[in-house]
Formats: structure tokens, C-alpha cells, sequence
């Protein structure tokens, strides 16, 4: 499998990869604050949120109408659509591309629901491998307690309730998580992943990942020439910034809700 | 009873090929080729000498059906989405009635199956060893049988009928032709092409759907009635082609 680079893209793309409460989520927008400060162009784009098949994963996935071949396959249309449509376009504009999980969520979600690792890695063969892969490991305990503490309701699919491990979700999205960490750790070398200890503060994971970005990726070829233009509305400077994170803390929290 | 079936590439998870019994027969054929009358004179057929049987077809499924519809309409998905769109909802119908189907010992009679899939994306570029992989998951039918019609003979069928080429069936997405007529008859004998490349790798039994409905149908029983024969000689006996 190829890297964007190596496939001669000019844009580079950024994968943050590993468990549910891993605290990855927070280091990538960390990620992206600082690249968009540097006046880099930079997209962000996060898993299962084509709005196209949005509509279908999530009746699949209320009516638990979902087996581990059609759940496997409707990620697969969801992740073609953001890769044909957004993320191509934008790495051939020379965009520095994050992703809030990528092709190694489904490689090990789909493996650990009985796909055949072949089959499912077939599937995915139209994209190219990230330029920087980060896996954020935590120990599993603290993934847990991270997301069993902060939202007690666990959906059916997310829980892994689909493989009747234990009838309860509390316990079956532990045994789930437990063997989608073994999937991950499985395929640190074979896509070379860097692993970050996710057990450290924010703030050290932080500097690791940025100087790790800068280590890997020549920054300055990515730069804007031209300073983003600011819808009419806003005053130039700093409030642009300060809506753009807002809007972000919003959808976090719809996804939430 | 019947024998087995066996999956083409991986199959799907915790189902045993061995399980599939029943009887997986496939009409393809383009639109106007003459397909949805064939399979209804089957059934009504089949139904009358005491098979049980369940028809299956193209975006049928209650997963994605609707979805698929609407992202056809406004032609806004890419082509490696769209196939595997379509192979969701290939793989819905797959493990919801044709598995269940066969394992109850059923005639499932598919209006259409992977074949078709496979070649729209092949004129659209996608690589077949990718889809060979993708479509692993369907089990090999006990007959396909592949109804041959002339491009110019099915433009004039679709237009005896509804007076319209349909936007799909003509290629329209892939610009061959601003003009419908001619991207009809570029599109379909690439169609046409794409099913011949598949024919190297899956058995197709061409049947040449030029002809006369009814000369088409007898074809089709005496075919089936050998095939139902050569499965089980006690099922097969109440049957007259």
C-alpha cells in the first residue's frame, strides 16, 4: 500500500488511530488549531459522517438491521464517498489532511466482528496509506474508564452487543474493546504506526505529535499564500479563529447528544 | 436432496456453504432484454409444478434501497462509492432472503445478480480483481443465464415500451455521448464487452433473447427442468418443459 506521497499527491495526509477514550480525538483537533495558526491549509475529517449514506448507516444500525458484512460495507461507502469527493480533491490541492480514524478502524472492527482480514482489506484497496499514522495507546482500563464514566449509554453496534459476547453492554463493549486493541497492536508494524502513550498528559502527547508532524512533513510547502478569506461578517484576525473552534466544540457535543 | 453450494471468494462470516442447499438460478440481461417477463413465466411455472421460490433483484434491500435511490437521483456519488453501495445492498438481500432461501431449500430465481454490478463498474474503470474480491462474499448460482439482445434492438424495445431511454442504462454519467441515443448503444455494447471479460472467469449460458418470448421461455424450462433433474431426480419429475 502506498503513502499519499509516494503516490505523488501534494497534499500529505495525517491518520490518528486507536480505542474509543483513547483521547486521539483531542490530540488531532490540537493537531489542527496549531497547523491552521501556522497558516497551513489544512481539512479535517472524521469517520462515518458522509451525509450521504448517513442516513442508511444510522437506520442499519437503530433497527440492528447490520451483519458484519453489511456493516463492514456500508463504512466502506461511507469512507469512498469522503475519500472520492473531499479527500482526493484535497490532497491533490496540496492540502495537509487529518483524519479522526481511517482505514485501521474498519481493518480492526471488521476483523474482530468475523470478516476475513482479505476481504476487508480488498475492500479498502482504492485508498492510499497515510503519510503519518499515530496510534494512541492507552491501557485498556483507562479507555474504558474514560468512556464507561462520561457516557453510560452504549448504542447496540458500539458496545459490540452484534457478536453476543455478554448480554451486558457494560461488559460485552469491554471484551469488544479488548480484542479491537489486539487487532490494532497486530498491525502496528505492518502499517507502521507510530505509537503515542496516550497514558501521558494532553499537553506532552501534544508537543510529541506536533514534533512529530514537523519531523515527517516539510510544513512550509503547505503554507496558504494568500491569508484565508474571512466571510464578510467577521472582523479579520483573531475572531475568525475563535468561531471556527467553537463550531468544532459543537459538533463535538452533537455528536455526543 | 440438492447438493451444496459453494461461495466464490471469502463468503460471509459464520455461514457454512455446506448449509446451502435449494437452487440459485440468475436471469442478467439489460434492461428490455426481456428479463422481468422471463422470471415472472418461471415462477409462474415453478410455483404451478409445487416449487417454493423467492425472487430477489437489484436495489431491493431494506437497508440501503431508498438511500440508493436518492443518491442516484441527484448523480452525486463517485464510483468506487457507488459500487460498494450497491454491493451493500447486494450483500442485505444476500444474507436476509437468498441464504435463509436456500438453506430452506427454496428456487430463488435473481433478477439480476453480481454480474451485472461488476460490469457497470468495469465500464466505469473499476479494476475487476477488486471486485472479484468485493463480490467474494456471493455464492456461485446453479445457472446464469445471460440474455443476449442486440444493442439496436433494445433501444427499440425501451422505446416501445416507455418512449424513453433510461438516464443509467444509457451511461449518461460517463459522458460517452451528449446525445441519449447514441450513448445507449456505446453503453450497452460496452455492457456487452464487460460481460464477455466476465464470462472468462464466471459460466454464463447465453441465450440468445433476439428471438420471440415464448421461443425464450421454452428454452429456459427445458434448461432448468435438466438442471432440477441433474439435482434431485424425485423433485424434478413433476416438472414438463
Amino acid at each position: 500500500m502506498k503513502t499519499f506521497a509516494e503516490s505523488k499527491f501534494p497534499g500529505r495526509l495525517i491518520a490518528v488511530e486507536g480505542l474509543d477514550g483513547s483521547g486521539k480525538s483531542t490530540q488531532i483537533y490540537l493537531l489542527k488549531r496549531w497547523l491552521e495558526a501556522e497558516g497551513i491549509k489544512v481539512y479535517f475529517s472524521e469517520w462515518n459522517s458522509s451525509e450521504l449514506v448517513k442516513s442508511a448507516t444510522s437506520k442499519g444500525k437503530k433497527r440492528e438491521l447490520l451483519t458484519p458484512t453489511t456493516f463492514s460495507l456500508i463504512h466502506a461507502t461511507d469512507f469512498a464517498d469522503r475519500y472520492e469527493r473531499h479527500l482526493v480533491p484535497l490532497l491533490r490541492a496540496g492540502y495537509i489532511v487529518l483524519c479522526d480514524r481511517y482505514i485501521f478502524t474498519a481493518f480492526a472492527r471488521d476483523v474482530t466482528r468475523g470478516c476475513p482480514p482479505d476481504w476487508v482489506r480488498g475492500n479498502y484497496s482504492f485508498a492510499c496509506a497515510p503519510d503519518l499514522t499515530m496510534f494512541f495507546k492507552a491501557d485498556l482500563e483507562v479507555s474504558l474508564n474514560r468512556i464507561l464514566e462520561g457516557r453510560p449509554k452504549l448504542k447496540f453496534f458500539e458496545a459490540g452487543m452484534d457478536l453476543r459476547l455478554s448480554n451486558d453492554p457494560y461488559e460485552s463493549f469491554k471484551i469488544f474493546q479488548g480484542r479491537i486493541l489486539d487487532q490494532y497492536l497486530a498491525m502496528t508494524r505492518e502499517f507502521n504506526f507510530v505509537i503515542i502513550d496516550a497514558n501521558e498528559p494532553a499537553e506532552r502527547q501534544q508537543v510529541i505529535v506536533r514534533k512529530l508532524v514537523s519531523d515527517r512533513i516539510e510544513l512550509k510547502k503547505f503554507k496558504r499564500r494568500r491569508p484565508l478569506p474571512l466571510p464578510p461578517a467577521l472582523r479579520p484576525g483573531r475572531e475568525a479563529g475563535r468561531e471556527a473552534g467553537r463550531d468544532e466544540q459543537e459538533k463535538e457535543e452533537d455528536k455526543i447528544a | 436432496m440438492s447438493q451444496s453450494h459453494r461461495f466464490y471468494g471469502h463468503g460471509i462470516p459464520h455461514v457454512n456453504a455446506q448449509d446451502l442447499g435449494g437452487t440459485l438460478i440468475v436471469v442478467e440481461g439489460a434492461d428490455g432484454s426481456g428479463r422481468s417477463t422471463q422470471i415472472a413465466e418461471l415462477v409462474n411455472w415453478l410455483e404451478t409444478s409445487g416449487h417454493a421460490t423467492v425472487q430477489v433483484g437489484l436495489k431491493r434491500s431494506t437497508l440501503v434501497s431508498e438511500e440508493l435511490e436518492r443518491a442516484q437521483e441527484g448523480n452525486v456519488l463517485s464510483r468506487t462509492t457507488l459500487a460498494l453501495f450497491y454491493a451493500t445492498d447486494f450483500a442485505d438481500q444476500l444474507e436476509n432472503i437468498i441464504l435463509p432461501a436456500l438453506k430452506s431449500g427454496f428456487i430463488v430465481l435473481a433478477d439480476r445478480y453480481i454480474y451485472t454490478l461488476m460490469a457497470r463498474d468495469m465500464v466505469r474503470g473499476m479494476n475487476e480483481a477488486w471486485l472479484k474480491n468485493l463480490y467474494g462474499i456471493a455464492p456461485e448460482p446453479d445457472a446464469v443465464f445471460y440474455l443476449s439482445v442486440e444493442p439496436e434492438e433494445l433501444v427499440q424495445r425501451n422505446l416501445s415500451k416507455t418512449a424513453t431511454l433510461d438516464y443509467w442504462e444509457s451511461g449518461m454519467d460517463l459522458g460517452l455521448s451528449r446525445d441519449m441515443f447514441d450513448s445507449f448503444l456505446k453503453y450497452q455494447t460496452a455492457m456487452g464487452e464487460a460481460f464477455r471479460q466476465l464470462e472468462k472467469s464466471y459460466h454464463f449460458d447465453i441465450i440468445d433473447a433476439n428471438r420471440l418470448v415464448g421461443s425464450v421461455t421454452r428454452d429456459l424450462r427445458k434448461k432448468i427442468s435438466a438442471l432440477l433433474a441433474g439435482k434431485s431426480g424425485r423433485v424434478a419429475s413433476g416438472i414438463r418443459a
